[in-house]
């Protein structure tokens, strides 16, 4: 399968560079699939799964927005965090997830309090579901 | 000896072999925090430069003008955001005051907002009453990737309400363990570049293209004021290890010079002593 270069970067380092034959990213407007000889195009990441078929492998990784790029063939993907799926510390999600809940039961929250407490509950349910995709293969 | 008593030599010995002492141990702990920080500003290099070079091609292959900012919405006179990053400590030899000189110096004349980011570097711009974006940030030391990214939508929103129409960011870089630059860069708004003609190839973008730009430069900012904080406290380290370095070598040497002078005044002594008894006897 024709293959593009991919470059996946956080700000804690570089997680993947190197060839894919696909990748399938969740935007703001919803998932967005590149392959070889895709045309330019931007896009801002939303929180979701990312999927990256590599060597006829696929690899799953929890997604936290961002920008995906691609301009001439080169795919950038620049997440603010972006974890694999092996590497998720599914405790800290529960934990994580249970916080947000407990803290969204309360009624007097102010919009920014519960901006946050929500996309803590969204960040914690991704990573969750990235984690047990992983356990179900 | 003229002057000075053996005694006093050796009290100034004495205190000097404690600052040593002291200066040692600061080399030691900035030694071990530069590792630290050097794994970090390596690791976040590449993120950097993806993103630098992803915004740029977006800029570059861009066609449409109108673009929330390409430029800035502000009418009248210049007035320009800096963002300065400096330490919360001294003893880290010219780190502070060379970015800190080297911002002062830009907005000198100019109509400018600061944003000081580290302890240093609000002290610095309070005393000289220039005016601050925002004080909340007195601790270079623990902002983390998540108030970058506050603090890039912050601006991105005063940029946006037209409160200024320039966003800079005053940083040092981390050359080498042995060299720091101070650095300023322009952030906002972003540069057409004028090859727009030839290399130009469409860009589509999902959803819309402001709307694109509008969740993008937030995260850019953002992005970009992390690596530069990464890059700062590097240089920090580094610059306040040399620093302690040279204070312990300064202090072993004026250790040995005092050390001569004390046996110098004890011989002195001495021979005096048996000058005073021969003549006596």
């Amino acid at each position: 399968m024709t293959t593009f270069p991919l470059k996946i970067v956080t700000p804690d380092g570089l997680q993947f560079d190197g060839q894919a034959e696909e990748l399938i990213v969740r935007t703001t407007s919803g998932d967005i699939g590149v392959m070889a000889g895709h045309i330019n195009c931007v896009a801002p990441l939303g929180m979701g799964r990312a999927t990256i078929v590599t060597e006829g492998k696929k690899l799953y990784a929890a997604c936290i927005g961002g920008i995906l790029s691609v301009v001439n063939g080169e795919v950038k993907l620049v997440p603010t965090t972006f974890e694999w799926a092996d590497q998720i510390d599914k405790d800290r999600a529960d934990r994580s997830e249970q916080k947000a809940k407990n803290a969204l039961a309360d009624k007097n929250l102010s919009r920014m309090e519960l901006e946050m407490a929500e996309a803590k509950l969204k960040r914690a349910l991704v990573r969750k579901s990235v984690a047990d995709m992983m356990l179900n293969r | 000896m003229a002057g000075v008593s053996a005694k006093e030599i050796k009290n100034r010995i004495r205190s000097m072999e404690s600052t040593k002492q002291i200066t040692k141990a600061m080399e030691m702990v900035a030694a071990s925090k530069l590792r630290r920080a050097q794994m970090q500003v390596t690791a976040s290099r590449p993120y950097f430069e993806i993103l630098y070079s992803a915004i740029q091609d977006i800029v570059r292959n861009n066609t449409e003008n109108e673009l929330p900012y390409l430029h800035s919405v502000r009418k009248g006179e210049r007035r320009i955001a800096y963002i300065v990053i400096a330490g919360d400590r001294g003893l880290a030899g010219g780190y502070n005051s060379n970015i800190l000189k080297k911002c002062y110096e830009e907005m000198k004349g100019t109509d400018a907002v600061v944003l000081p980011v580290g302890k240093k570097a609000l002290d610095y711009f309070r005393a000289r009453k220039a005016a601050l974006f925002s004080e909340s940030y007195p601790e270079a030391e623990d902002v983390s990737v998540g108030d970058c990214f506050s603090v890039a939508k912050a601006l991105c929103k005063a940029f946006r309400a037209g409160e200024f129409d320039e966003i800079r960011i005053g940083y040092t870089r981390f050359v080498s363990v042995l060299s720091q630059v101070p650095e300023t860069m322009k952030l906002l708004p972003l540069d057409v570049v004028a090859d727009n003609e030839e290399g130009a190839a469409d860009i589509m973008y999902e959803p819309e293209s402001s709307e694109v730009f509008e969740k993008i430069i937030p995260e850019y900012l953002g992005g970009i004021l992390y690596g530069a904080l990464c890059e700062c406290r590097a240089a920090e380290q580094a610059a306040r290890r040399t620093a302690m370095d040279s204070a312990t070598k300064n202090a072993d040497e004026m250790i040995a010079d005092l050390s001569l002078k004390f046996n110098q005044a004890r011989q002195a002594a001495i021979t005096q002593e048996i000058t005073e008894i021969v003549a006596g006897s």
